[in-house]
């Protein structure tokens, strides 16, 4: 099965679980749970469906393609369900079995490991899913998304394509996966992780990008209070590209990490709660 | 009759499983007990899906007699010996003949009442009513809430059985009606099945891939551990805390044994193990000390026939040690040595400033240390491991294995050519790690160890930072607990005083707290430790106080000072010696005013006292000298006859008040000597507290 069968079967899955199908966010983000239709939607009390494939750029994990395992940009399925299920775990189960495998010759484990995202105030409790020692999967109970505490509470599904596809094909090596019958991940990528490897260790401007995150970050804060929330959240989402671009040029002390993700998520929890306290009880 | 709970949830972490079933025990007794159910056998079992709670039970309360009162004697009784109104009516609203009336005394006076037998409620009534409020009280270190309630668990529970002698208890809780069916395993057989008891639930649990009993799941895993390594002739790396958090996280054991390319033998075993063990929960397979190219780890499946398990397991292993390799390739092209400058940008603590300040004074503090120690010779070499220690702080290594802070500090040193003693006090430099490891094994790397924890208690406790609780963010009581081990174990005589003064002039330009302040705040701190250790050590309370009293400036010293004690406390002359301090001591509570003038001695009592107190105080000074703590007493102790002699003959508290004040500062006198020994007058006798 291919990358993008994979992609096709997840979506169908999801979509007969009632999700709805989002499209890919258009912004730089570290993970599928910081676009709007994850932070804004776990918020509230309003019930909520979505599966969607979010590329998700971590600029320190860059490798420059030489590492079998490791890229600087990965791709993630997203699913939120809320209120979560009673029976999710059997439904999560359901989705690796429509993907062909057959759990009873593997070991598949749900192995503590909750979560934490101190930038968007956010954190949950759950495990990480691993398949025959390999983790393919990372499954949350939101507890607090914005610095409130949610209510009812989301389940995350967040299924690692890359982990998933190389178990699926037997590979040991992200470049051999196929995308397509056609075309390799090696074709799409190889030359993106190299050069985007150069520019998040080496090139990338340090006082520009400094000079850029007091620039969104005052811009969010204008549109927090001009109340253009959504707007004000994706300067927040370039905030946190920003950071995570100086902190892959080690340009960040421990000191001013701190400082950092503490502004941006001042910011972000401001936005949280003006959008509850708007959205309301409709 | 047999009790059966079996809590089903998503899969809960090993330490929150076995602490449920701790206080599912403890508090499961306590309740029925309170509410008179006689509980025989109770024990817990479980697996990472399953809280179990099995007991025998007696059927329902012990009957109980109870006492109704009704109005008071005066009114309820007429003076003709009838029953008045008040009587009758309360009979009639009781509903009982008026000849079970019966006089009740009580402090308030006498009523008219009477007795009855409490009807006793059956078991399962008290379970429905108690449960609920035992599962709502069970605490996690973390817990959460699910879906749409507020209820919190440490994951979401998915079933409730609950039998008593076969039959369910009508119980509610939180949502979930108790009910007699439970499920296989979540993968290999997980259809519904009804329990009648626990003989049968365990044994068609066991037919549906669950071994409910954990002790048997861990035989299973030794069983196996054994019989793979028969094949191989080799031992499995010993791992008690991996073991135990697999134990419960699984419902069926399986062992697989896999292996991985020779290549990656070049890692040394520290970095091996631990890529094993904190990526995929693997054990190291060692033949003596020497790593061989497999592992083991535990599955939870019945079979691995395709050996997909196996193949899949190496294949992220693989991966992992492929990026070990890398690590430790990449690391070792830049020398320890030109990292250090990069210390100064990596934060120790924002007051403290950087690693590379911190190198600094631990430099100074080593230098101290080994001139203070008499181990000059090894001066230079431990001086550059104080320097490099914290330079693997840099390497990608130890920022993808954090626990492997120090040990890669000396496997790189070593490897670039270090001196043997200095790679050495690297390796060992964060030890002890907690209260049960050892200390470093090298002179080195004690030293090492030493300096960095006084820093780091020195330094944070004089920035302002207090612990309260379970709240240590710089692990000081940890600290303050190796340094009295380290100090302790490895017998080094120093004065804490001196050490003090050194490690704070180190950090005096940073403290927001004066100098005096932070050294009472340390003195205090390790004092704490030292008491937990010797408590630890078994010594009685007492004693320790008694030996901490003259102070902590030698632990050394401190500690010997107890051993004495608790070595005497069985000889015939202990107990009436503290008898005598406790006298002693009684009677100076009138303080002596005036210096001591042995002109002034009348009597031959404290002629003999005193002169028998300047010999004693001479031989004690030259055992004291030399910390034979043991023979100080025994000297000490021969101060007990002319005391018995100066109380039978001598009048302290003489009417003249110079000869008063004289014999008070005699006594004032030899109380200082002993004092210097020990406290005695903390020692609590048995005589004393009947």
């Amino acid at each position: 099965m291919s990358m993008q069968q994979l992609f096709l079967k997840l979506y169908d899955f999801w979509s007969n679980q009632g999700c709805y199908l989002a499209p890919t966010y258009d912004l730089e983000v570290g993970a599928g749970t910081m676009t709007p239709d994850t932070f804004f939607r776990v918020l509230g009390k309003k019930p909520w469906k979505v599966a969607y494939v979010q590329p998700s750029r971590r600029p320190t994990d860059g490798r420059y393609g030489e590492n079998p395992h490791r890229v600087q940009k990965h791709f993630q399925f997203q699913v939120i369900m809320k209120p979560s299920p009673v029976n999710i775990q059997k439904i999560y189960l359901d989705s690796l079995i429509s993907l062909g495998i057959n759990l009873k010759e593997h070991d598949l484990r749900f192995d503590e490991d909750d979560w934490e995202s101190p930038t968007i105030g956010a954190w949950g409790v759950g495990w990480q899913v691993l398949l025959d020692g390999l983790e393919i999967t990372q499954f949350t109970y939101f507890q607090q998304a914005g610095g409130l505490e949610l209510f009812p509470v989301s389940v995350e599904i967040t299924y690692g394509l890359e982990r998933l596809e190389m178990f699926l094909e037997q590979k040991d090596n992200i470049y051999d996966l196929k995308w397509s019958d056609e075309v390799s991940y090696r074709d799409l990528r190889y030359r993106e992780e190299k050069e985007f490897s150069i520019y998040n260790f080496e090139q990338a401007d340090i006082q520009m990008l400094q000079r850029w995150f007091v620039f969104a970050e005052k811009e969010a804060q204008r549109l927090i209070n001009q109340n253009l929330l959504l707007p004000a959240y994706d300067f927040c989402l370039k905030c946190s590209h920003l950071f995570n671009l100086l902190d892959s040029r080690g340009a960040i002390s421990v000191t001013e990490r701190v400082k950092m993700i503490g502004q941006i998520r001042t910011l972000v929890n401001q936005i949280a709660s003006n959008f509850v306290e708007q959205e309301g009880e409709k | 009759m047999e009790f059966l709970l079996e809590i089903m949830t998503e899969e809960l972490p090993s330490s929150h499983v076995r602490s449920a079933l701790n206080q599912l025990e403890m508090k499961f007794r306590q309740e029925l007990e309170a509410e008179r159910v006689g509980v025989g056998s109770l024990k817990t079992l479980g697996t990472c899906r399953r809280l179990v709670v099995l007991a025998d039970l007696e059927a329902g309360q012990r009957e109980e007699e109870e006492i109704i009162t009704g109005p008071p004697r005066q009114i309820a009784v007429l003076p003709d010996g009838n029953f008045s109104p008040a009587a009758l009516g309360f009979a009639r609203s009781q509903g009982i003949p008026l000849e079970k009336l019966e006089t009740i005394k009580t402090p308030r006076g006498e009523y008219l009442g009477f007795k009855r037998i409490k009807r006793g409620k059956t078991t399962p009534e008290i379970i429905a009513e108690k449960l609920p409020s035992i599962l709502s009280s069970l605490t996690f270190p973390k817990s959460m809430r699910w879906g749409e309630k507020s209820f919190r668990f440490s994951r979401p529970i998915k079933n409730l059985l609950c039998l008593f002698n076969g039959a369910v208890v009508p119980l509610n809780f939180e949502g979930w009606s108790a009910c007699n069916k439970t499920r296989g395993h979540f993968i290999h057989s997980d259809r519904e099945i009804e329990v009648k008891n626990f003989a049968q639930y365990s044994q068609i649990l066991k037919e549906n891939f669950v071994i409910i009993d954990p002790e048997e799941r861990k035989q299973l895993i030794l069983n196996q551990f054994q019989e793979k390594m028969s094949i191989l002739k080799a031992q499995v790396y010993p791992d008690e805390g991996l073991l135990e958090r697999l134990l419960w996280n699984v419902e069926q054991p399986l062992v697989i044994m896999g292996a991985f390319p020779e290549k990656f033998l070049e890692l040394p075993l520290e970095v091996l193990s631990t890529a094993m063990r904190e990526g995929q929960k693997l054990f190291s397979v060692v033949k003596g000390k020497k790593q061989l190219p497999y592992f083991l780890g535990i599955a939870d499946a019945p079979a691995d026939p395709q050996k997909f398990i196996v193949s899949g397991n190496e294949r992220v292993l693989r991966a992992r040690l492929e990026d070990a390799r890398f690590f430790w390739q990449n690391d070792l092209k830049i020398p320890l040595a030109e990292r250090v400058s990069q210390l100064k940008n990596v934060v120790f603590q924002e007051k403290l400033g950087s690693y590379g300040d911190k190198i600094e004074r631990l430099q100074k503090l080593v230098a101290y240390l080994t001139d203070r120690l008499d181990l000059k010779s090894e001066k230079k070499a431990l001086e550059e491991a104080a320097r490099l220690c914290k330079a693997d702080l840099l390497t990608d290594m130890v920022r993808e294995f954090p626990e492997l802070q120090g040990i890669m500090g000396g496997l790189y040193s070593q490897k670039q050519g270090a001196a043997k003693i200095t790679s050495q006090a690297i390796y060992e430099h964060y030890r002890p790690l907690s209260l049960e490891d050892k200390v470093p094994n090298s002179e080195g790397g004690a030293i090492l160890s030493l300096a960095d924890k006084l820093d780091t208690l020195v330094g944070v406790l004089g920035v302002g930072y207090t612990i309260s609780g379970s709240s240590d963010p710089f692990g000081l009581r940890r600290n303050a607990h190796a340094i009295c081990k380290i100090i302790l174990e490895k017998k080094f005589h120093l004065s804490l005083h001196r050490l003090l003064d050194k490690a704070i002039a180190l950090v005096k330009d940073r403290l927001s707290i004066s100098e005096e302040e932070l050294k009472r705040l340390c003195l205090e701190f390790l004092e704490n430790r030292l008491r937990f250790i010797l408590e630890r050590k078994g010594y009685r309370y007492d004693l320790i106080n008694a030996a901490l009293a003259p102070g902590i400036e030698y632990l050394d010293y401190a500690e010997a000072r107890v051993k004495a004690l608790d070595d005497l406390k069985q000889s015939k002359n202990f107990e009436p010696f503290i008898l005598m301090v406790k006298r002693v001591k009684n009677i100076l509570k009138e303080i002596p005013k005036g210096p001591l003038n042995s002109a002034l001695f009348k009597e031959n009592g404290e002629k003999e006292l005193y002169s028998a107190l300047k010999i004693i105080q001479k031989n004690s000074k030259e055992m004291l000298a030399k910390g034979d703590f043991a023979g100080a007493q025994k000297i000490i102790f021969r101060l007990q006859a002319p005391l018995t002699n100066f109380f039978d003959q001598v009048l302290v508290m003489a009417e003249d008040k110079k000869i008063r004040n004289n014999r008070l500062a005699l006594l004032a006198q030899v109380q200082n000597l002993i004092k210097e020994i020990a406290d005695y007058s903390q020692i609590v006798l048995e005589t004393e507290s009947k």
